[in-house]
């Protein structure tokens, strides 16, 4: 959302907005943490010979966090260039 | 479709009636949604498609770095084709 935008809305639109985007952004949040669990544990958890997670099934379930969330903020940046670019380029003649 | 470029309709808020308003509500509600399922495809389809599963190390290496980049370029690419050719195929359809 373009930030000069929100801005220039009237007092109880801008409020509005900002509560649906922050919503928005819980659920999306939540949404990314179950998503993430079921990635990594689908990765690399795979036997069952005990209750609790081998040393090497926990680090295997860090390291893929890790990298989940590393891949998840370059992606987040590209994003938002690429929708920079698109804003500048010139709407197609109608 | 004309466009009306810059303020056109959207900065108007305060002349707009209630249901217009509520209409823009749930029209920017829409897009904000689009807009976070889209991120949301981009991240999951380029991880699956760049990341090295064995994790090995919990940093991405230059390799999947430069995958990554090249992956939300090429999928942002893919988005406008799919999006031209659906507005193409839809004014079609709605010609007599």
């Amino acid at each position: 959302m373009d930030p000069q935008l929100l801005n220039s809305l009237p007092e109880e639109d801008k409020t509005k907005m900002v509560a649906m985007i922050e919503t928005m952004q819980t659920r999306d949040s939540l949404r990314m943490y179950n998503n993430l669990v079921e990635k990594c544990f689908s990765e690399c958890v795979n036997s069952f010979r005990r209750k609790s997670l081998e040393k090497d099934e926990e680090r295997c379930v860090s390291k893929c966090c890790e990298k989940f969330l590393k891949h998840s903020a370059r992606v987040s940046v590209r994003f938002a260039e690429l929708n920079a670019q698109t804003m500048e380029q010139p709407p197609p003649a109608a | 479709m004309t466009d009306q470029g810059g303020g056109g309709g959207q900065n108007n808020m305060q002349t707009m009636t209630p249901e217009q308003r509520e209409q823009a509500f749930a029209m920017a509600n829409q897009e904000m949604e689009y807009r976070v399922d889209l991120f949301n495809k981009l991240v999951h389809s380029c991880y699956e498609k760049c990341i090295d599963k064995r994790f090995k190390d919990g940093d991405l290496n230059v390799g999947e770095t430069a995958c990554v980049d090249r992956c939300s370029s090429k999928y942002w690419q893919s988005v406008g084709i799919v999006g031209q050719l659906l507005g193409a195929n839809q004014q079609q359809q709605q010609q007599p």
